[in-house]
């Protein structure tokens, strides 16, 4: 299997908001990044107009770290929509933005703020995860790093998962760590007490090259999930997005095959499938950014949410055929799918959850069965 | 700069175009208005050796010629001061205040500015693209130095058509030669900023997707078909090869489409009524529509209906959905 170039990426350019500069996470990054220039920020709503006109300020962004602090809510509900079935995850963005490039990312449209942007004031976003923890939430619900960002990639510049998997050990909560990188050195040494689930974007080789830019090739993602479990983490894969391409079906099954030569099905918890999918704007930046990209040549029509997704007999094949080859694996794969209809769960399963309480349920036993730790559940300390 | 002088055309290098960035001057409302009030305003020179170059007043200097005058008031510059960047920028001034320039002509002079004089793109965004009363945005930079290096034939037609910025990037995306196979074709059909965008689109997205050009996906015998058809309008052309397109560029629902017509078409529905599937197939159910004007008419579209419910065509399509 062809290999890429180690996952590798360069800050040209660190922006550090005066307000976050005596920050003690500010001077880890700093001390990470001894040889970047800094330049301080008094205005970061000026920094970020000054490069909008640029022609490729998304690309731009991934080059220059904006340091600052962030004042709003950094944990919310899993954007879902009414329509679909949703697996009630929760999202934590100590980062926006990500160094890898992935052609379909959905960043490119969503996100104001064009810098790999790091807060750091971590310690609040911490004290919001435990608030949000006391408050009487369903035992091991789900929360994640990877929405705004990968989990892992800016591991080098500062060990997210130094502070968050010691933290969830000790919670009756699981985080999942999402990533495309090979970042796993942090983890392996951690107590995580099977609270942390590491998981992998995964695309076959073809895919990974033409829309991936940046990212870890599939072998070397697969040898960083087989460290993990290794570790005694559990594992995550997520066949999200998955792209209808010349030859997909060889492809998908191809890399089913090789993930299971290698890691163990029994260590992985959860697998998800989502085809790809995307909001009207993020076409034309797309287009522009990666003139060769292939993805929205595919038969993709607009949906009740507004987004555009594969013609529904697609997306039904696609998930069909690979849920068969997963069970032809592991009959006990725990898979599901990503932001889909009852009726999509329906065709491809032969059943489908009442609604996203029951799939969160269902996530929630698979959790309980898998990590086999005793689940001290607590009741609400603070009502709610 | 010195006092106006008479210069004789002969000693006008009118092949010398470096401060030219004239594209389809209309130059009879010039020529009528120098026959009848004769020649006003003095045009600009640069002295070189042996010769003057022109910097402005090219289309004055073309009418003056072709009159058969011999020589002409100007205003002389002396060589190499100042520079030639200064002067093309004062001839972009001289004609800001007297005729403006048209989308061709924005080009022709911002790509002067990056390769003939060298300026970086961000110096050209930050201090040029307002002379032409454009945003200060790299984008359109790009978008105007595009245009500059298409085929004239596309650039004419940019003009007459006033294609957008965003169509003209479309069609900046194309080999020259498929955006000279696609001139005619566009000529024959009727296309507004949509639906200008909406069709390079398609031909854009069929052509890669086939992996074949766009000159035949505009040659297949069903478009071509069309096209010939001479007593379409060029309205119902557009619809016509719009939906032959749309079935190019999605096989697949097209497929659904025909396989729904298929059964729809298997029992008669009383006239007055259709039925529709959700959108793009996308969700379960059948939508029914029908009208009608009177009460005679209702009752009788409501009995032809529930005769529906035993036909098997009719469950069956329901099933399906």
């Amino acid at each position: 299997m062809k290999r890429k170039e180690m996952l590798s990426f360069k800050i040209e350019k660190i922006y550090l908001d005066v307000k976050a500069e005596t920050n003690w996470v500010t001077r880890h990054i700093l001390k990470s990044l001894p040889d970047v220039p800094v330049e301080r920020v008094e205005d970061k709503k000026n920094l970020i107009k000054q490069f909008l006109p640029i022609t490729d300020p998304i690309g731009m962004g991934k080059r220059n770290l904006l340091i600052t602090h962030f004042y709003g809510r950094r944990l919310k509900p899993c954007p879902g929509t009414s329509r679909h079935i949703c697996c009630g995850y929760y999202v934590i963005n100590p980062i926006t933005n990500c160094p890898m490039d992935c052609s379909y990312c959905v960043l490119q449209g969503y996100l104001n703020n064009p810098f790999l942007t790091l807060y750091s004031n971590w310690d609040d976003l911490l004290q919001e995860v435990e608030s949000f923890l006391a408050i009487g939430r369903p035992p091991l619900s789900r929360l994640g790093t990877g929405e705004l960002s990968d989990s892992l990639a800016l591991e080098s510049i500062f060990p997210i998962s130094q502070f968050l998997v010691p933290f969830f050990a000790k919670k009756n909560a699981i985080l999942e760590l999402k990533t495309k990188s090979t970042e796993v050195e942090h983890l392996l040494s951690l107590d995580h007490r099977g609270r942390t689930v590491v998981s992998w974007s995964l695309n076959p080789p073809q895919v990974i090259e033409e829309e991936e830019r940046g990212t870890a090739s599939l072998e070397e993602r697969i040898d960083a999930a087989k460290r993990c479990q290794e570790a005694g983490y559990p594992l995550g894969f997520h066949f999200d997005p998955m792209i209808d391409h010349e030859g997909w079906e060889k492809g998908y099954e191809g890399l089913i095959n090789f993930l299971f030569s290698r890691i163990d099905p029994k260590r992985v918890v959860w697998i998800s499938l989502g085809g790809f999918r995307y909001p009207a704007q993020l076409k034309g930046i797309a287009e522009e950014r990666f003139p060769k990209t292939r993805i929205f040549l595919g038969e993709l029509f607009p949906g009740g949410d507004g987004k555009f997704r594969y013609f529904k007999t697609i997306r039904v094949e696609m998930y069909r055929k690979m849920v068969k080859w997963l069970k032809q694996v592991s009959p006990d794969l725990f898979i599901y799918l990503c932001m889909e209809s009852q009726e999509v769960w329906k065709e491809v399963f032969g059943w489908s959850p009442q609604n996203s309480q029951q799939l969160n349920q269902l996530f929630e036993e698979r959790v309980k069965k898998f990590i086999k730790i005793p689940v001290e559940y607590r009741p609400a300390l603070l009502g709610g | 700069m010195n006092a106006i002088q008479k210069i004789l055309l002969n000693q006008i290098d009118l092949s010398d175009e470096t401060f030219s960035v004239n594209f389809m001057p209309d130059l009879q409302g010039l020529r009528s208005s120098i026959k009848a009030i004769g020649f006003i305003q003095p045009v600009l020179l640069r002295k070189e050796k042996g010769h003057y170059r022109i910097v402005c007043g090219f289309r004055r200097i073309w009418v003056l010629k072709e009159l058969g005058v011999f020589e002409i008031p100007a205003m002389v510059f002396e060589e190499k001061e100042p520079s030639d960047l200064e002067l093309f920028v004062l001839s972009l001034q001289e004609n800001l205040t007297t005729r403006g320039f048209n989308a061709v002509e924005k080009a022709i002079a911002l790509q002067k500015l990056i390769h003939r004089f060298q300026l970086e793109h961000s110096e050209v965004v930050k201090t040029y693209l307002h002379l032409f009363s454009l945003e200060p945005n790299e984008k359109i930079l790009n978008t105007y130095l595009s245009l500059a290096e298409m085929e004239d034939e596309t650039k004419r037609f940019v003009l007459r058509e006033e294609v957008s910025r965003s169509n003209i990037r479309l069609l900046a995306q194309m080999s020259s030669e498929d955006r000279m196979a696609l001139l005619p074709f566009l000529s024959l059909l009727k296309l507004g900023e949509n639906r200008l965008r909406e069709m390079l689109t398609l031909l854009s997205e069929i052509s890669r997707r086939e992996r074949i050009s766009i000159k035949e996906v505009i040659d297949r015998p069903d478009i071509q078909g069309i096209l010939s058809q001479k007593e379409l309008t060029p309205i119902q052309r557009t619809e016509r090869v719009k939906r032959v397109l749309m079935n190019l560029r999605h096989p697949k629902m097209k497929q659904m489409e025909e396989e729904f017509d298929r059964k729809r078409k298997a029992f008669n529905l009383p006239v007055g009524v259709s039925v529709h599937h959700a959108p793009y197939f996308e969700g379960k159910g059948l939508k029914m529509e029908f009208q009608f004007e009177s009460t005679e008419e209702y009752r009788t579209i409501l009995n032809s209906l529930s005769e529906l419910v035993d036909k098997k065509e009719f469950k069956k399509l329901i099933e399906s959905s």
